[in-house]
């Protein structure tokens, strides 16, 4: 039994740290239709940025979270304006192609900036735990679980209480009814774009405390965060917090009670199972096509 | 619109055919002397899950090339490196490796980092009768292909990496032996190879197996797994490690409160710059693995190359650069020997005699694969230490047994 509640909690721990991973990518897609395949990339761009004020400044990588977002939303309205808005024209494979050579083109800016060798960032409390009973709970783990479902309890904040969050809505359930009514899409775009980039340089700063990151890092997260917004429904934010949950619970188990050769593999086929009973993902709704506009 | 494709002349299919011929014919084992640079090829993994590995590694061929082109070339031609990156892709090796012997018409060829890369890079050089001097990629399977120019420039092979820590478990007094062990390696065969066979000899020894993994290359979340080696508390770890999951797995253990009383792993605490950095300098205390170099080791032209590598680059020399200057230390002896680039002769060379490096002095069996031993290290106030053999030891001390984690 201790072994089964030792595997949920670090199940769980993992899980908020992929939900806030995928949170970004599921925005995206949500609002824009967009596969952003640059999402490993940033997130790893943001694990080295938060290294290098770690590094330099002292200051506790959670705490450099506030910063890292800034300088990912800045960086995200960049990347809207010089690539994203003109590919975005070319159709799907042309904003699929941009954002794969976006990154391709972060990798090798990071390895040019930081080096291609692993990097970790490691306060004092890095690998210091606390128990309840005989169970383990990383500090670094909780502290990026509790931090992330503060940042996705804000960004649902957002999404349902502020006049932005309606206009983001209203453009991804139908852009032109949305620009009749008053919303300039272009300006939402912008600003979804930009907050799913900041999200996602969120859990880059949580990640770069978590293992070692290395340029190439973001394979393996462009991976999880696609496999997560599919399980949950694309472009649901519960949906992408269920499928994390599912998908981080489904890794530690299989680990402890299959094996950890299938431990990577184990979570996609839950995914396959999943999607044979409901195809539109857990939360994702299915919804007649022909009365869709844009 | 249907194109109408341009029929073959019988004289362009001839010159082509003849073209074709020619080059065939002129990607034999021996060229000539030559009087401008001497130009060698080489692919490595700059970018990618290796890269790390492969930057010292580069640079240990940059040190060795300032080196001999100071001293006035080789076969008294300057020396060139012609380096294409292959971003850790085996199809992208293949092509860079039949583009340097085809396109760029190297005079010699060095080996890329990883047997995943060496093992088709091996086989083209092969095709092409080119000699393939490779400074990593020690599986065993990369040398049971009968590649006759084939040279592995480390002491020894996957295969050997065992054979040191086994031989100072069985040493130690009955009731000091660990009594119970736990093997997990990620799925390499510079890490799996090794870990089965040190399983098979530990059992062999009454140590019992309590816990027996593999886990993917992409493994990045270590925790369930250390926790699960934590509950069958073994007072042995031998964990297959190729980079950064070494670190990885060390800090799940911290988290989970394990420390082993006996902790090898291998590849991964033979980095003395991310090592330390990845687990704490405290936490390194006691951590054996095995290496085919080390910096104070007492080989020809250690010290050199220790201190010209370190003006060159200002940083220690890694073993991957060690073992990089390894490689062209035998290609400049082989060459050197023969007088000229004859490719079959160099190799024959090499098959017959022994070369002094600074990773000791190499001698190869037919198969190319080393006669030597590695070498049983342990980190050790912050430091790696030679433990084994006795005649390569930089301190007769062993920490045993390892200390909890700072």
């Amino acid at each position: 039994m201790v072994t089964f509640l030792q595997s949920l909690v670090f199940g769980v721990l993992v899980g908020g740290v992929y939900a806030l991973a995928s949170s970004g990518l599921s925005l995206i897609f949500g609002v824009m239709r967009i596969v952003n395949l640059a999402h490993g990339g940033l997130m790893v761009a943001a694990a080295f940025l938060t290294y290098t004020i770690w590094n330099s400044t002292g200051l506790d990588p959670f705490l450099a979270i506030p910063l890292v977002c800034a300088a990912l939303f800045a960086l995200g309205c960049l990347l809207y304006q010089g690539v994203i808005r003109f590919a975005w024209r070319g159709g799907e494979a042309s904003i699929i192609l941009a954002t794969l050579a976006l990154a391709m083109i972060i990798e090798g800016v990071l390895a040019l900036v930081w080096g291609a060798e692993p990097h970790n960032v490691t306060p004092s409390y890095v690998n210091s735990s606390f128990r309840l009973g005989p169970i383990v709970f990383p500090a670094v783990q909780a502290i990026g679980f509790v931090i992330a479902c503060v940042l996705l309890g804000a960004l649902y904040l957002l999404l349902n209480g502020t006049w932005l969050g309606r206009g983001v809505r209203a453009a991804a359930a139908n852009p032109t009814g949305a620009t009749l009514t008053g919303v300039r899409v272009e300006r939402v775009n912008v600003v979804t774009y930009a907050i799913g980039v900041a999200l996602t340089g969120a859990a880059g700063a949580i990640v770069s405390v978590l293992a070692p990151f290395m340029p190439d890092s973001g394979d393996r997260w462009i991976g999880i965060g696609l496999a997560i917004v599919v399980l949950g429904g694309m472009g649901s934010l519960a949906g992408g917090l269920a499928g994390a949950l599912l998908f981080g619970i489904a890794e530690t188990m299989t680990t402890t009670y299959v094996s950890t050769a299938w431990a990577t593999a184990v979570p996609f086929v839950v995914i396959i199972a999943v999607l044979l009973v409901r195809p539109q993902g857990i939360f994702g709704r299915t919804t007649r096509r022909d009365v869709m506009a844009g | 619109m249907q194109r109408r494709i341009p029929e073959l002349s019988r004289r362009t299919f001839l010159l082509g055919s003849g073209a074709v011929l020619l080059t065939a014919c002129s990607g034999g084992t021996t060229s000539g002397g030559g009087s401008g640079p001497l130009r060698i090829g080489a692919s490595l993994p700059l970018t990618g899950p290796v890269a790390d590995v492969s930057k010292p590694g580069y640079q240990g061929y940059q040190a060795w090339q300032k080196k001999i082109n100071a001293a006035g070339g080789l076969l008294g031609r300057q020396v060139e490196f012609v380096v294409l990156d292959d971003g850790f892709d085996q199809n992208t090796v293949v092509a860079n490796y039949n583009r340097l012997i085809s396109q760029d018409r190297v005079d010699l060829l060095l080996g890329t980092f990883s047997s995943f890369l060496n093992l088709p890079a091996s086989t083209i050089a092969e095709r092409h009768g080119m000699l393939y001097i490779e400074p990593s990629g020690g599986a065993a399977e990369i040398f049971e292909r009968g590649l006759k120019r084939l040279f592995f420039a480390q002491p020894g092979t996957t295969k050997d990496v065992p054979d040191r820590f086994v031989d100072y478990i069985t040493a130690l007094p009955p009731g000091d032996r660990p009594r119970t062990a736990a093997y997990s390696t990620q799925n390499d065969p510079s890490a799996d190879v090794p870990v089965q066979i040190f399983q098979q000899k530990f059992e062999a020894l009454g140590i019992r197996t309590v816990h027996s993994t593999n886990y993917p290359a992409d493994t990045a979340n270590f925790d369930a797994m250390a926790a699960t080696i934590a509950q069958a508390a073994p007072d042995l770890v031998v964990h297959g490690a190729v980079t950064a999951d070494g670190v990885g797995m060390i800090r799940s253990f911290q988290k989970v409160g394990f420390s082993p009383k006996f902790l090898f792993q291998t590849k991964s605490p033979s980095d003395p710059l991310t090592f330390p950095d990845g687990i704490g300098k405290g936490n390194t205390e006691g951590i054996f693995t095995t290496a085919a170099w080390h910096p104070k080791a007492k080989t020809p032209g250690n010290a050199e190359f220790v201190e010209a590598y370190k003006a060159q680059f200002n940083e220690e020399p890694t073993e991957d650069a060690a073992s990089s200057y390894t490689a062209t230390q035998v290609l400049e002896a082989g060459v050197k020997a023969v007088g000229k680039i004859d490719q079959d002769a160099i190799a024959q060379w090499l098959h017959a005699n022994s070369v002094p490096t600074v990773s000791g002095t190499l001698a190869w069996d037919e198969r190319g694969v080393p006669k030597a031993s590695m070498l049983l290290v342990q980190w050790q106030k912050g430091q790696i230490e030679v433990v084994a053999p006795s005649e390569a030891a930089t301190t007769q001390n062993v920490v045993r047994p390892k200390p909890g984690w700072a």
